[in-house]
């Protein structure tokens, strides 16, 4: 294929490929864009790879009451695994976001598919579009908010069950749950995974699932060996973000869990506030070990690099 | 697949149904931030229609148990953050993404790293700053820790788009400018930035929302003085009232507007490109 375009291109082609040489050596061309590399990669490397390496190490120092000492020790990561409290926050960690993750799969491949595949016209398309990512240009922390008095003991969806004679009494379990954590998160985050999945499915090639229609294939059919595994880099991206920002979580658990929910990231802020440094970076060395096996387990999925 | 009616409605259906779920907190939010006060509380029934919690919100309302939001320094402080965060990203992203229309080594390794900043958790960014701020002594402040943790957010989008525009961006326009003998400063302002202006404007609403509302990464690293996410965080760890409501509806139509003032703008540069080519197409 890339062959074919080349020669197809022939003269201009060439003509790009010597302008390429020329620039290569062109050792002015080349200052210059190390000049403008320059203050974006050190910006990265100074304030975020440095701290990330900095964390790793504070994992290991020894901590003291309110202080922390660069003597290397063990005992903060012993104290994280031998504790029920913390190896239990890392299990719920993978529990929710486990959760959230199928959640906001099942709950938004339906409106993807609506959006990618049966709304034809693609001003429509885009409208619905935005109409889902509206929400996302709220405050974050009044988008987590809002869920209270939505799902309270006298919040809006109890009323509404009441009224229309679902129940009798209010349901208490609504609020200050694992469920309104979950509930909270599917809502922020669905978002990102119906984007990258609407999108690949728009690029789907109506012919072909006409022909397997006139070949006789069912709709399932069409959708098991067809529709799904086109969109599969669709809902590969979407994970990656839904499970990169779910992981990462604290406010939410926090807000609409009473402070029951603790995941790892509210094992940080708890940590921190108490000044326990050492144990922080623990912790958060953990979360980000979780992140990167997931993210690269997700990868392997599909390769991403030749199907976007 | 357009001619599966029933499966068709059903999808319509079902993502309407999507949308308001999407939607349902903030209408309920929205009906509640007009609950009646100081005694109302944050939730049904509304006991009378009132604007006293957005009065509230100014300061307009006699002296009661709930205390006032602790919004007005906050909210300077957010808006000066997200202004510096929206030019400095800005800046840095046109000038990676300029430096990567040329080949050049390791551009896959800067690649990469730059767009780490947008997938590292907020929370560990600002663990990681923090704890290199305290282990050299430099005091935490939102102006300092907590804005180059924004830059380090808010730079790859800026990144991100800048590359979009570049890669669709026609070479030979500034090459006639140059060998016309105008001097690169000036190409790149009377040519290059009437064109990539689009993304500039964009990376500048995403920086500026993104810094304006980011709330993870500042946690640790804003010190002392509070931004406005960080001020309204903890409001949420003592009893709520229906005042935070009528902030959220506040600063949710605060970034309608930002949308809006983008929106205008983007027409604008549109329309005089589409005017420039008429004039040419004239000539």
């Amino acid at each position: 294929m890339a062959e074919a375009g080349h020669r197809i291109q022939g003269d201009s082609g060439a003509v790009a490929a010597v302008r390429l040489a020329a620039e290569k050596k062109d050792p002015r061309a080349r200052r210059i864009t190390a000049m403008l590399v320059a203050p974006g990669t050190i910006w990265m490397i100074l304030f975020l790879v440095v701290p990330m390496l900095m964390m790793v190490y504070v994992s290991f120092w020894t901590q003291k009451t309110f202080t922390i000492e660069p003597t290397l020790t063990l005992k903060s990561w012993i104290a994280f695994f031998s504790s029920e409290t913390y190896f239990g926050a890392l299990l719920r960690t993978i529990k929710i976001w486990l959760i959230v993750l199928a959640a906001t799969f099942f709950v938004g491949y339906p409106t993807a598919l609506f959006i990618g595949l049966f709304i034809k016209n693609r001003t429509i398309q885009t409208i619905v579009l935005v109409l889902c990512v509206v929400p996302f240009w709220t405050s974050f922390l009044i988008r987590v908010l809002a869920w209270r008095p939505m799902l309270g003991k006298e919040g809006a969806v109890n009323i509404v069950l009441q009224k229309i004679g679902l129940i009798s009494q209010p349901i208490e379990v609504l609020l200050f749950t694992e469920f309104s954590v979950v509930i909270g998160m599917t809502q922020i985050y669905v978002v990102f995974m119906v984007g990258p999945i609407a999108f690949m499915l728009s690029r789907i090639d109506p012919s072909l699932i006409e022909a397997a229609r006139d070949l006789g294939a069912s709709t399932w059919r069409i959708f098991r060996t067809i529709i799904f595994p086109l969109s599969l880099p669709g809902v590969v991206v979407g994970a990656i973000f839904v499970s990169v920002m779910v992981l990462g979580e604290f406010a939410t658990s926090g807000a609409l869990s009473g402070r029951k929910v603790n995941l790892l990231g509210n094992i940080i802020v708890t940590q921190v506030g108490s000044l326990k440094w050492a144990f922080a970076a623990v912790v958060g060395v953990i979360l980000t070990a979780v992140m990167a096996v997931v993210v690269a387990a997700l990868l392997r999925l599909v390769d991403l690099r030749k199907e976007l | 697949m357009e001619n599966r009616p029933l499966l068709r409605s059903t999808l319509a259906i079902y993502t309407m149904l999507f949308i308001g779920f999407l939607y349902a907190p903030f209408v309920v939010l929205g009906i509640l931030s007009f609950q009646s006060g100081p005694e109302g509380g944050p939730q049904f029934p509304i006991i009378e229609w009132s604007t006293y919690w957005y009065r509230h919100i100014f300061g307009l309302t006699p002296p009661s148990r709930v205390a006032p939001l602790p919004i007005g320094e906050a909210l300077v402080r957010s808006l000066t953050l997200a202004f510096a965060t929206m030019v400095t990203s800005t800046v840095l992203g046109t000038m990676t993404a300029q430096a990567f229309r040329r080949r050049f080594k390791g551009s896959g390794f800067v690649f990469y790293l730059v767009v780490l900043g947008m997938i590292v958790p907020g929370v560990l960014v600002g663990l990681g700053i923090a704890l290199v701020a305290n282990n050299l002594g430099i005091p935490r402040a939102w102006w300092g820790t907590a804005f180059v943790g924004h830059v380090l957010y808010t730079f790859p989008f800026a990144f991100l788009v800048m590359l979009a525009i570049f890669n669709r961006f026609d070479k030979s326009v500034e090459e006639a400018a140059w060998s016309l003998g105008v001097p690169p400063m000036r190409t790149f302002r009377k040519v290059t930035f009437p064109l990539i202006f689009p993304g500039v404007l964009s990376s500048m609403l995403f920086a500026f929302t993104l810094s304006y509302d980011e709330f993870p990464r500042t946690l640790f690293a804003a010190g002392a003085d509070l931004t406005l996410p960080l001020a309204i965080y903890g409001t949420f760890a003592v009893e709520i009232h229906p005042n935070i409501f009528s902030f959220g509806v506040l600063t949710t139509l605060f970034s309608f507007s930002l949308l809006a003032i983008y929106g205008v703008l983007m027409t604008l540069s549109v329309r005089s490109a589409k005017k420039v080519a008429i004039q040419e197409e004239i000539a």
